[in-house]
């Protein structure tokens, strides 16, 4: 039934949560876990912001103990100092913590790896010291007392038990708007910038934008969880938010899972109520905290929830038949032929206006670009013609890849323009020339690891979709629609390349042949106007790369402008319409195939001297 | 009297911190190179070569070289342990992974450091005299003195190590590519374990020269490891050149800094300056920033 449903699978989850929420206080023997499950309650909220920006989009930050701290300070001091009613707090708290957020977030997310660790790290001791020398407004080393306790109509949150149904409320709704962020197209988003960053620009994810927002959102749910907690306690801390804390919660990240929202129910839950069962053990506590996180960590790195239940379906589908789609894997080269019966991917999306061919699509103008001492590409000029196969040859270390990552805006030129459709591109990110129509595939193939196979082409469409934070998050009507537009056109790009069977597995256990249809679907489901393909035939064998050239020839017949870069000489000849030659950096020759092999630069360039 | 006139003082102070700031720095900076994660055990290296040091020394009474060289033998002989025990057997290789198994097992470590050395501050004498010297209006401790010099020593001898020696070119080979120096008959492995040993005795040098001016206690080395992870990567992560400049930077700042504006801001400008140069330079002072390759 779990195979059968899967997307009743997660309300079916939600419902045991809220039955369990509602539950638990009935079921307990005593009191004192009321306390803990608070606790849990309010680091689950901060977990579950902060596993989005960790497990989802790879940033990994420790400073949100920070974040947490300055909505509960900013609570305390608005609602005890000047006498604000506390819900409006909590709003102000969670404004102003979500534009420091943004402040600290836009320079910082620009760092990488140990860079950004240290950074935000650096941003919660600074955060810390001032929040304990500021004593005159925050109270100091020794705490902030008398924060009341929240009230809503008449109605005051002030036992225990209360609390713990307002602060598993908001719980129950940070892991229902998680849910949605994170199976929505941002959610996807976010997973393959996680992937890889430069790759996911190029398929359309404003990377630097979705970074600063995640950041935002999870250091927002953090600043709420802060803010509950001091009405809870009615007392506020520094030590509570020190940089030990910030570590505890990516910890908490961990060991649940990283990218499972579960897992964060899970990891919160099993640190916090840690230091409580290991009480009995009292100075011995902190051998066994460290010992069990390092065994869990060296033996289910994969977090307790996910690797639990990636086993137990290891166990249930150990019988080879059980997989699915794996055994069309035997198939061979011959699956690579697009059946007729496909709905016809290249071209079904868009209006199909025939223009005249010869017009340029792109132009490309004295683009020059070097690397430190080293001229890459050199005062090179050419057009791409509308609807037309356009190839680019050269030997190794000629350029080509480098004009490539010029065009879709990975590298900017040193100087010199590119016009795409009669506009200026090469100063724009490479979602934004994405999203104008333009599409490339990777000479060594770029796949997101992290994604299944749909979720790759799905994450593909991101450029010609709209789908945003709020509308994800909300699961508004409009979010449904496109949602079920995206997937069935992703579906329709995976029959035309004969991977729908592979659909739901993830993208690395596919094999070459099958990755480099992928990467193929996954710029063409967009329908771009022009597609950049890097030595698409490379690697594979003739019937192959036969095939990869009819495929090539539908484009161009469905109006897709193509610039094909190959070394594979037969393929190029064959279906281009004009071929481009380049040698260090510099274009040699450019025109009909047949003048190009006639050309006696590029016969010394390719055979070496005289012929 | 001005803020001119303390100045000398202020860079004394600096460069002594600092110093001990670019030995962790540099065990940081090792560890990265073998296997590109921080290793947070780093911190505890610097606490446990400290205690060490206590304990031969006023607890065995053992004389002072003796203590040192055992206190760093000691610090090598855990660093190798904590590299073969919850390094090698983890099943996963991502760094975040094996990253937060060194914080967990630097919680571990803290752990036991507080039951067999307790939670009270302890002190360990000074080298030699105490009597400080006066330079250009410095007044200069004779301990001053010999963590310059030990710092000096051990910056060299580690350069020597990795340009002349065969294991330390092998770490090297192993740093920058570590399949390709698999095959040509590198032991990868070892090589990871001696970074973790290595770092164990930089750590270890560090704490043993900085506690007779400071006060001792089981978690000395946290603080001080966070400003040695900020200094390197302050210098560029990874670079060892990087490291000593980082290191001697951040000191020499932070003790202005706190000398000008207030000795309780002291972190808050160490960290504040290393955000400074990160948004400015996103790859440190000496590192070179990392491309994907498309």
């Amino acid at each position: 039934m779990w195979k059968r449903f899967p997307k009743y699978r997660s309300t079916v989850a939600l419902f045991v949560l809220a039955a369990g929420i509602v539950g638990f206080p009935k079921l307990i023997p005593n009191p004192y876990y009321l306390n803990v499950a608070n606790i849990i309650g309010l680091n689950t909220i901060i977990v579950v912001g902060l596993n989005l920006l960790v497990g989802y989009a790879g940033q990994v930050s420790l400073g949100h103990a920070a974040f947490y701290g300055i909505g509960a300070y900013i609570s305390a001091i608005l609602t005890v100092t000047y006498g604000v009613p506390s819900w409006p707090a909590l709003i102000v708290a969670a404004s102003v913590t979500g534009l420091i957020a943004l402040i600290i977030g836009i320079p910082t997310l620009k760092l990488r790896g140990h860079y950004l660790v240290m950074a935000t790290l650096g941003f919660n001791l600074i955060a810390n010291i001032i929040i304990v020398q500021c004593d005159t407004v925050t109270g100091g080393p020794s705490g902030f007392p008398g924060v009341p306790a929240l009230s809503l109509g008449g109605w005051t949150f002030d036992t225990d038990e209360k609390m713990y149904y307002l602060i598993w409320l908001f719980a129950f709704l940070a892991i229902l708007l998680a849910l949605n962020l994170a199976g929505s197209r941002v959610g996807r988003g976010l997973k393959a910038l996680h992937g890889n960053e430069s790759a996911a620009s190029c398929v359309g994810v404003p990377t630097k934008t979705y970074k600063v927002k995640i950041f935002v959102l999870s250091a927002v749910f953090a600043s709420v969880a802060g803010s509950l907690y001091a009405h809870y306690l009615s007392f506020v801390s520094p030590k509570t938010f020190d940089i030990f804390f910030s570590v505890e919660l990516v910890t908490m990240v961990i060991v649940g899972g990283m990218g499972s929202i579960w897992g964060c129910l899970f990891g919160a839950a099993f640190l916090t109520s840690l230091p409580n069962v290991l009480h009995s053990f009292d100075e011995y506590k902190d051998i066994f905290y460290g010992l069990i996180l390092v065994v869990i960590l060296l033996f289910v790195p994969e977090g307790l929830i996910v690797g639990v239940a990636q086993r137990w379906r290891a166990s249930r589908t150990a019988r080879p038949k059980d997989q699915p789609g794996l055994e069309t894997d035997q198939a061979g080269p011959r699956d690579l032929a697009p059946p007729q019966e496909k709905v016809n991917i290249v071209g079904s999306f868009a209006s199909q206006v025939q223009i005249a061919p010869c017009e340029p699509i792109l132009r490309i103008q004295n683009v020059f670009r070097g690397f430190g001492g080293v001229m890459a590409v050199s005062e090179v000029s050419f057009d791409i013609l509308r609807g037309a196969i356009t190839a680019m040859i050269g030997p190794n270390g000629a350029g080509k890849t480098t004009i490539i990552n010029l065009i879709c805006g990975v590298y900017r030129p040193s100087h010199g323009t590119i016009l795409f459709q009669n506009r200026s591109i090469e100063r724009l990110q490479p979602y934004q020339i994405a999203r104008l129509g333009l599409a490339r595939t990777f000479q060594n193939l770029q796949i997101f690891d992290n994604m299944t196979v749909l979720e790759n082409v799905m994450v593909g469409l991101h450029a010609k979709t709209n789908n945003e934070f709020l509308v994800s998050m909300l699961h508004l009507p409009a979010f449904k629609r496109e949602e079920t537009q995206i997937r069935q056109r992703a579906m329709d790009a995976l029959a035309f390349f004969n991977l729908e069977n592979h659909a739901d597995i993830p993208a690395y256990q596919l094999s070459f042949g099958q990755q480099k249809r992928l990467e193929m679907a996954r710029a063409l489901a967009p329908n771009p106007q022009l597609i950049l393909l890097d030595e698409p035939v490379a690697g594979l064998n003739m019937t192959e790369s036969l095939e990869i050239a009819e495929l090539i020839l539908k484009m161009r017949s469905q109006g897709i402008s193509v610039l094909l870069v190959e070394h594979d000489i037969n393929v190029v000849m064959r279906i281009s319409d004009k071929v481009v030659v380049l040698n260090y950096g510099i274009k040699i020759a450019e025109g009909s195939p047949h003048e190009v092999q006639t050309n006696e630069d590029v016969l010394s360039a390719y055979l070496g001297g005289a012929v | 009297m001005s803020i001119l006139d303390h100045l000398p003082q202020f860079i004394v102070s600096g460069l002594t911190t600092g110093s001990i700031y670019a030995l962790i720095a540099l065990g940081f900076c090792i560890i990265h190179n073998a296997t590109g994660i921080v290793n947070f055990t780093q911190v505890d290296f610097v606490s446990l070569g400290g205690l060490m040091m206590y304990t031969l020394l006023l607890s065995l009474g053992l004389p002072l070289i003796l203590a040192f060289v055992l206190a760093v033998v000691a610090v090598t002989v855990v660093g190798g342990l904590v590299e073969r025990l919850a390094i090698r057997p983890a099943r996963s290789r991502a760094v975040i992974i094996l990253i937060f198994i060194t914080i967990g097992v630097s919680i571990l470590m803290r752990g036991i450091f507080k039951i067999l050395w307790g939670k009270n501050q302890m002190g360990v004498p000074h080298f030699s005299s105490e009597t400080p010297i006066t330079f250009f209006g410095a007044t200069i401790l004779p301990q001053n003195l010999w963590i310059f010099l030990i710092t000096f020593i051990a910056v060299v001898a580690l350069q020597f190590f990795f340009s002349r020696s065969r294991i330390g070119k092998a770490m090297r080979a192993t740093s920058f590519n570590p399949r390709a120096a698999a095959l040509m008959g590198v032991n990868v492995n070892r090589m990871i374990l001696f970074s973790f040993a290595l770092s164990g005795a930089l750590g270890a040098v560090a704490g043993i020269i900085i506690v007779p001016i400071t006060t001792l206690s089981y978690e000395i080395g946290v603080m001080l490891g966070l400003k040695g992870f900020a200094a390197a990567v302050l210098g560029g992560y990874g670079n060892s050149l990087g490291a000593v400049i980082g290191g001697l930077l951040l000191g020499v700042l932070e003790s202005v800094g706190a000398g000008v504006i207030s000795s309780t801001y002291k972190d808050v400008i160490a960290f504040s300056i290393l955000l400074l140069v990160l948004f400015i330079k996103p790859s440190g002072i000496l590192g070179y920033g990392d491309t994907e390759r498309l």
